[in-house]
């Protein structure tokens, strides 16, 4: 059973213009035993919130009637959650979150919420939840619960997954992958060189320069000009992973 | 070729083809011949001993490699590997675009680079240096394709990742073997530098060097240089000033507090006490390591990597404790050339170095002068008093 509340007190996006992220409120909020406080603390996705908040703010004072904005919807699954929806709608009043609207659902029926609300990227914490997601057609990625409050929203794109693309036939999933990246690139380009509330940066494992070069020129192909490049050749991710601070890393397969 | 008359004092007069006084250290270990007879040694091509020891096949092989196609051999893990960071700019001559970056601003400038995208850029002075790299690399893959103990060249750049297709574009043009790059899009390069466990940085951004060097990493700025002589292709030579680059600058410090005699006195006292160690001594102890997988296989003569040390120290006095210290610390410095505050660029051009590098911009601009690729180190008691115009230490003149 799927069931959706709006928030009424934050203005609704248009629907077919809107880019659409769904986060679990497990990774919002950090909802302890119920001791009678009304607000829970905040979770790993909280700087990832801001930051996408940030993002739209300036995106509305380019141009006060831009429709591409991001649409955050708070997805709770797990039964525990269920019980704190009250709790869950009244911290996000406390915290100021811009959330359209939240979406309970059972644990089986949580991909069901996440298309039948035309989600186009959906983050958790939890890699079993996002492989079936991914399964079921939804572009899903990997939060990165380490990142501190950062100014700019920041996303990695992982340049070996960008090349596999092209390589195989496109799965559903894939495809949505691709209209997400597109979206991203034109969110990118409504603003300069210096100074943008969101960076993309392209990472490449295993490949050398020809690798990046290419990914480089697929995602320019389709409207997605990057700000930073890595190419690692082999090199150990982690250390790099953890200057570049991403917010998210958008990979293909969660295999890695 | 008369013998000059000696000045008193450390200072020595130049004659004949012997610019200064030069030490070979090799002449101090065992039974081996100077490099400086070069004239009874045979070529230096590869080492005999070792092609006779390789199968009759394998010569065969070698002589196939260029035109059957070669798979590309694997970058080596950083921790093994001796990493090079080189900003675009050193690697390659990007003054055009530099000017219309300050001119004209980012935007414009990344115009221009991508639709130029596909003209490489031409070699910077941080070049002949990286080709030199990936001919040590070639020979020790030879003698140990299975070791990652190689150099690794690993472009660092503030560029946006939209100049990252043209640097592509160059590099493969060129035929450089760089496969790692990190395109920070204005983001410090320092952590990344860290990350690659970089062992010398080469930027043209005197910021970015003293930064890395604040990080103990071993760097240097390099600049355009108008001529640039030739260079040896068959071996790698890398030239150290001493005080302030391999050795710390307290010594400096001494002369420039208390004066020439003091600076004497001081040396002599403490000749048996190492010097500190300097930013690049890290670097010399690297090229050793390779140096030594040369020895391994019999090629102390001829060794593709010969490294230099150019101090206006002088050999009679002053020049005991920077050997005594280098000895202290188990390095070992191919030919140590005590210039006793003679110019340094004639050193220079006769020995040709792929790289030089010293603390003062006052030595840094001679070398250039004569082509020698001279990079600074922003490091010690000079960077406060710069002595462009200044003669060198040891003149006999009064201290200041």
């Amino acid at each position: 059973m799927v069931s959706t509340i709006q928030n009424t007190d934050v203005k609704q996006k248009e629907a077919d213009r809107a880019v659409v992220v769904a986060v679990t409120s497990r990774a919002v909020f950090d909802c302890g035993a119920d001791d009678g406080d009304e607000v829970c603390e905040v979770g790993v996705a909280f700087p990832l919130l801001q930051a996408l908040q940030r993002v739209n703010e300036r995106l509305l004072e380019e141009n006060p009637s831009e429709s591409l904005l991001f649409d955050v919807v708070l997805i709770t699954s797990d039964s525990q959650q269920q019980q704190q929806s009250s709790r869950i709608i009244s911290s996000t009043r406390h915290h100021g979150l811009e959330i359209s609207s939240f979406c309970f659902s059972s644990e089986e029926d949580f991909t069901e919420s996440l298309l039948k609300n035309n989600v186009h990227l959906f983050l958790t914490t939890d890699r079993d939840e996002a492989a079936q997601a991914s399964q079921k057609g939804v572009f899903s990625a990997l939060l990165n619960g380490k990142v501190a409050s950062s100014e700019q929203l920041r996303v990695v794109f992982c340049g070996d997954a960008v090349i596999r693309t092209d390589a195989e036939p496109p799965s559903a999933s894939q495809d949505a992958a691709q209209s997400f990246w597109a979206q991203l690139g034109e969110m990118r380009r409504r603003f300069g060189m210096l100074d943008s509330p969101l960076s993309l940066v392209l990472l490449t494992s295993r490949g050398g320069r020809e690798s990046c070069g290419t990914a480089l020129q697929t995602l320019r192909s389709r409207g997605v000009n990057m700000d930073e490049a890595y190419s690692l050749a082999g090199a150990p991710r982690s250390p790099i992973l953890s200057l570049l601070r991403p917010h998210f890393l958008l990979i293909n397969h969660l295999q890695d | 070729m008369g013998t000059p008359g000696q000045r008193e004092g450390e200072r020595r007069e130049l004659s004949g083809d012997t610019l200064g006084f030069s030490v070979d250290l090799r002449k101090s270990r065992g039974g081996e011949m100077s490099q400086n007879n070069r004239d009874t040694l045979t070529a230096r091509g590869p080492d005999l001993t070792s092609i006779s020891n390789r199968a009759p096949w394998e010569d065969a092989r070698m002589k196939l490699k260029p035109s059957t196609p070669t798979r590309k051999p694997k970058p080596p893990k950083p921790e093994n590997a001796i990493t090079i960071g080189v900003s675009a700019r050193v690697l390659f001559n990007m003054e055009k675009e530099q000017q219309i970056y300050k001119q004209q601003g980012l935007e414009d400038y990344i115009k221009y680079q991508v639709e130029h995208e596909t003209q490489p850029f031409s070699p910077g002075p941080a070049f002949s240096f990286v080709k030199a790299l990936e001919a040590v690399n070639t020979q020790l893959r030879e003698l140990y394709p299975d070791s990652e103990e190689l150099f690794d060249v690993v472009l660092m750049t503030n560029n946006h990742a939209y100049v990252g297709l043209r640097l592509i574009n160059t590099i493969n043009h060129h035929q450089l073997f760089i496969e790692r790059f990190c395109m920070t899009g204005g983001n410090s390069p320092i952590g990344y530098l860290k990350a690659y466990h970089t062992n010398l940085y080469l930027s043209s951004d005197p910021d970015k060097v003293r930064e890395a060097l604040e990080e103990g990493i071993a760097a240097a700025t390099m600049f355009t240089q108008e001529k640039i002589t030739e260079v040896s292709d068959t071996q790698l030579r890398v030239a150290f000033d001493g005080d302030a680059v391999l050795f710390s600058d307290e010594s400096e410090r001494i002369y420039k507090a208390h004066g020439l005699e003091k600076f004497f006195e001081h040396e002599k006292a403490h000749e048996n006490k190492p010097l500190d160690h300097g930013p690049l001594k890290c670097f010399l102890e690297a090229l050793g390591k390779l140096q030594k997988k040369f020895y391994g296989k019999g090629q102390r003569m001829d060794c593709p990597i010969r490294t230099y040390l150019v101090t206006a120290r002088s050999a009679a006095s002053s020049g005991t404790r920077a050997l005594k210290t280098l000895r202290s610390w188990g390095l070992e410095i191919d030919e140590a050339l005590f210039l006793a505050g003679a110019p340094k660029g004639p050193m220079l051009e006769k020995i040709r170095p792929h790289i030089f590098f010293d603390d003062q911009m006052f030595h840094v601009e001679g070398a250039a002068e004569i082509g020698t690729v001279a990079c600074h180190v922003p490091y010690g008691i000079s960077q406060a008093m710069p002595k462009k115009g200044i003669n060198d230490k040891e003149t006999s003149s009064a201290p200041k």
